[in-house]
């Protein structure tokens, strides 16, 4: 069979490990959330696109390079993400699960509907750094390699933030026992925004990586949230390095089985493994994330 | 208003029994379109009931029921086809989704919190995805069209849906009332707790998931009935399980007359907005569910209320989330 | 008490609307349509609905139907079947509308065509073109498209004659795709060509790296794509990624319209598609109708907007016909017609099926959408083989 050839396997590799680098990059700030406040953002996604169409005004309008304009939306929308968990998020946390689901779920279809009042429902590109480069016989996509290099580059960031600095500390102090870290005299609702903006922030610059490799539409966010919670359900709930590889791990099997079964059974992966680890090791497989 | 309010919970049985018999007439009066915007209610209030009864009642918080009504769907289209009656076809809906709902209730049940809620969702993916994929049986992505010879008259899908959403509503009623009821109420208060004092947590768990997975089998089959068609997405709709959930928080969860009231007035606003602006109304019911979880945790139910105490299936204050 | 008055607020709102009477047309003639205005056909519903909106105004301009005015009633359907034939029941029952158009593709088609058959409505379609659609034995649906079987063949004839025999086909799980590709599947047998690869993918794809790298392996001389607009790009831009590359690459609808080439630049270019209406076709009215599109949409009118014209001139042509807005007499005018609209010939056989309307292959030259097939009708030669990536 041809596609066992060496330079086809390893394209496949290439291209699952860039894509899953971009869902690792969204999954790992969902994941980030669910941490330290207990919160599924079910709008999560929609932060992304806030950050797609943000990169396709700015390019469309301006003619500013995606690349640029990650410098642009990340920070505002680390401050948007900021303040809103204070006015809304804030409410829900601490309160059932299903009101949190609700709340953010209603807040994604607002966000959804007023994405097709400004946008309608056209698909939307940002047509920069098409086509390939090749590494010895075997092309890679140029759009996808630097999303992907990019992705990657943020995420590790983030997780050395939390690892080495105090504030990255305090989160994760938030994130293992919040009573605790506040009798520490950490200030927990301040931890909360700021793991909520950090989240938004790498929401919308994997939304910025989105707008050069794919289309999108405001419903696109919908297929995105859905492979986030197998990635976090794969890589344990809270589990920031989970999530991560969760998310690598998830667009390598769509990648190969995409190639050897169906694309359409790659798409199916996702919600396959969710249920198969869910009833085989209900914690995930990167071990015990507090249930 | 309160005093309406008040009376119909006094009278709860004799205001649901004069809405019943009202709705048994009302295809007299009423012209088709009528007829089918009032079919389409009582579809959400069984859809909307079965829901309660799983999540409103025990706590587990189902985001994947409208897998049921995939599964409905697809059985009910399929024996139509095959030549069954139509009836039987609601029948077999509602086997099929028990059949497949006890293995499958007995698996994610064992998952507690935001994993059986996630675990949920993807079941009904996995229904998509199976109904895409096993083309020879489902036509795949295309769909199954039901020729007009095949289906029941408007009248009898009125009174099918009727007899449905009244069945779902009484069930919730009986359940409520008795100790069975009592102890899916306790699980969701204390799941341990309850373990300790002898109820059977499993059985009562998998029994509600059952009864609660036969409603919306049926419903997905006469649904299918009166849309004529149906496909991978439109019967594994995850709009669907959303429809439920806002209902029954938006008219109040755990109670009997929340599903009914807020399937009302839910679609009512829905028929006014929903043609004319698609994205605003979708916008406004985003903003109603934001609206109802930060400032009305009971529902609307909760306002005919004296006390107005809480949605009761919150969690005590300062108990952690799961 | 805040609550409380929430809730009277609320409940004085709903009884109000309730209550408030309907806006009616009581004179008007009304047409009834869904439309898809979001999701997935988004874009070449709202083409359509404006072809529909031209006509209307123009109908109204010539002093209306019947000696009366007409009036349009449309709802979007969101590209959902199950949401087009709910409209349609609302459109029939609640909005009693006199005329009916057809929705937008094929699968949201067969759902409504199904309750225009319920009420024995006649229904003209100018947005579905799979067979299956006419093979239900229903009386009322009837077909302005070419069938979608036969969209691919002028092309498959050119690929024979350039000595091509391996065929890549991909298409999407729904009733228009898989159409187009039974038909391919079919006139390739019958010219002795191979189908050597063959996948489906789902409504909502936009990643076939996968799938390239596949068929990359097995080197197939044309690709055939039974696509709408959205995976027609995307296949098209990862195919430049992936340097997949054959001598022939043809795609339903996306190459047919102007945003296929303003999302892929110049990667659009030598792209092979059909069409059933170009500005550039000599038929009555297209110049006219092309200026007039132009004028008032601000862009050239893509073949769903021709469509869209072409249904209202034939319920139009139907009307006169029959003389009357009765069902029965409108459905015998439109089996008997024969007639010629802006969008071409049209001509049902005994089950409402389009056998009058030619097809045409287009391919992207120079930045713009020349007709190549039919010879009689081209615009221009078509461009072979396919430019390959690294020499653009």
């Amino acid at each position: 069979m041809e596609l066992l050839e060496p330079d086809i396997l390893l394209q496949l590799l290439i291209g699952g490990l860039l894509a899953g680098a971009l869902y690792a990059l969204l999954a790992c700030g969902l994941n980030l959330v669910f941490g330290v406040m207990r919160v599924i953002n079910l709008a999560h996604a929609e932060l992304m696109l806030i950050g797609a169409f943000g990169s396709y005004v700015l390019y469309a309008a301006f003619g500013i390079h995606p690349l640029i304009s990650l410098f642009l939306i990340v920070p505002v929308m680390f401050v948007a993400g900021y303040y809103f968990q204070r006015v809304l998020i804030e409410r829900v946390v601490g309160r059932p699960m299903l009101d949190s689901l609700l709340a953010t779920y209603g807040v994604a279809i607002i966000l959804i509907n007023i994405g097709l009042l400004v946008f309608t429902a056209d698909f939307k590109s940002v047509p920069v750094l098409q086509g390939s480069f090749a590494i010895g016989d075997i092309p890679i996509s140029e759009p996808r390699a630097v999303a992907g290099l990019i992705s990657v580059a943020l995420t590790v960031g983030v997780y050395l933030f939390l690892e080495r600095t105090r504030l990255g500390k305090a989160i994760r102090a938030v994130s293992e026992h919040a009573q605790v870290a506040s009798i520490c005299g950490i200030d927990v609702r301040k931890i909360r925004m700021l793991a909520f903006g950090l989240a938004s922030a790498m929401a919308a610059a994997a939304g910025v990586m989105l707008s050069v490799i794919y289309s999108f539409w405001p419903g696109s966010g919908i297929d995105f949230i859905q492979k986030c919670f197998a990635i976090i359900i794969i890589g344990g709930m809270g589990n920031f390095v989970g999530a991560f590889y969760g998310g690598v791990l998830l667009g390598v099997v769509e990648s190969f089985v995409g190639a050897f079964v169906s694309t359409q059974w790659g798409e199916a992966m996702a919600y396959l493994l969710l249920v198969a680890v869910l009833l085989i090791r209900p914690t995930g497989l990167k071990g015990a994330a507090r249930a | 208003m309160p005093s309406i309010a008040n009376g119909l919970r006094s009278n709860g049985a004799w205001a649901g029994a004069a809405l019943v018999a009202a709705a048994a007439v009302a295809p007299l009066a009423l012209n088709e379109y009528y007829q089918s915007f009032l079919l389409q209610v009582f579809l959400v209030i069984a859809l909307a009931q079965a829901w309660n009864l799983i999540s409103g009642m025990t706590g587990y918080v189902s985001f994947g029921h409208s897998a049921f009504f995939g599964l409905g769907a697809y059985a009910g289209a399929l024996f139509l086809t095959w030549g069954f009656p139509w009836w039987l076809a609601v029948f077999h809906g509602a086997v099929v989704a028990a059949v497949l709902s006890l293995p499958l209730g007995m698996l994610t049940l064992r998952l507690r919190g935001p994993y059986f809620a996630i675990a949920m969702l993807g079941l009904n993916e996995i229904g998509r995805i199976v109904a895409t994929l096993w083309v020879d049986l489902t036509n795949g992505g295309s769909g199954i069209t039901l020729a007009p010879s095949l289906l029941p008259s408007l009248e009898m899908e009125y009174f099918t849906t009727l007899m449905l959403a009244l069945g779902a509503t009484l069930l919730v009623a009986f359940i409520h009332r008795n100790r069975f009821g009592l102890e899916l109420r306790a699980i969701r208060e204390d799941e341990e707790a309850a373990e300790m004092v002898g109820v059977n947590t499993t059985l009562n768990k998998v029994v509600a998931f059952v009864l609660s997975a036969v409603i919306p089998g049926a419903v997905g089959a006469v649904s299918v009935m009166y849309t004529s068609f149906i496909n991978p997405n439109s019967a594994f709709a995850h709009t669907r399980n959303v429809e439920m959930i806002v209902v029954v928080l938006f008219g109040g969860s755990g109670t009997v007359w929340g599903p009914i009231v807020g399937a009302a007035i839910i679609m009512i606003l829905r028929e006014m907005l929903w043609a004319e602006f698609p994205e605003v109304h979708l916008a406004l019911l985003g903003v109603l569910l934001v609206v109802v979880v930060l400032y009305l945790p009971g529902g609307i139910v909760s306002l005919a209320r004296r006390d107005r105490r809480r949605r009761p299936d919150i969690a005590k204050a300062g108990e952690t989330p799961p | 008490m805040k609550r409380r008055l929430l809730l009277s607020a609320l409940l004085s709102f709903l009884i109000i609307f309730v209550i408030s009477p309907v806006v009616g047309y009581a004179q008007d003639i009304v047409v009834g349509a869904s439309v898809a205005l979001t999701g997935k056909y988004a874009r070449t519903g709202q083409e359509q609905l404006q072809g529909f909106q031209m006509w209307v105004d123009e109908v109204n301009a010539r002093g209306g139907l019947l000696g009366r005015k007409v009036a349009l009633k449309y709802y979007d359907d969101e590209s959902k079947p199950e949401t087009g034939a709910k409209l349609y029941e609302k459109l029939i029952t609640d909005d009693k509308v006199d005329l009916l158009i057809g929705p937008y593709s094929s699968d949201v088609t067969m759902a409504a065509s199904t309750v225009a058959e319920k009420y024995n409505f006649p229904m003209v379609s100018s947005g579905a073109s799979a067979t299956q659609i006419w093979e239900r034995g229903y009386k009322n649906i009837f077909g302005l498209y070419t069938l979608a079987e036969t969209y691919m063949n002028p092309i498959l004839d050119f690929a024979k004659s350039k000595g091509l025999h391996k065929i890549a086909l991909i298409y999407e799980n729904t009733e228009f795709p898989r159409a187009i590709a039974s038909g391919v599947k079919s006139k390739a047998k019958q010219l002795g060509m191979n189908v050597v690869f063959e996948e489906e993918y789902g409504k909502a794809s936009t990643d076939f790296s996968s799938m390239i790298i596949k068929i990359k392996s097995k080197k197939p001389d044309m690709v055939i794509g039974g696509s709408y607009l959205p995976d027609s790009v995307a296949f098209m831009r990862q195919a430049k990624e992936n340097r997949l590359y054959a001598k022939i690459f043809a795609f339903a609808v996306g190459p047919a319209l102007p945003d296929f080439g303003k999302n892929l630049g110049l990667d659009a270019e030598g792209v092979m598609g059909n069409t059933m209406f170009e500005s550039t076709l000599k038929l009555p009215g297209v110049k006219e109708f092309a200026e007039k599109y132009h004028a008032k949409y601000g862009h050239e009118p893509g073949y769903h907007a021709a469509g869209g014209y072409g249904a209202g001139q034939v319920l139009e042509a139907a009307v006169k016909k029959a003389g009357s807005l009765d069902h029965d007499k409108v459905r015998a005018a439109l089996f008997s017609l024969d007639t010629v609209t802006t969008f071409g010939h049209f001509k049902v056989d005994s089950t409402g099926r389009q056998i009058g309307k030619t097809g045409y292959a287009v391919q992207w030259i120079n930045g713009n959408r020349e007709i190549i097939l039919p010879p009689d009708a081209a615009t221009a030669k078509p461009v072979y083989p396919f430019k390959d990536w690294g020499k653009r």
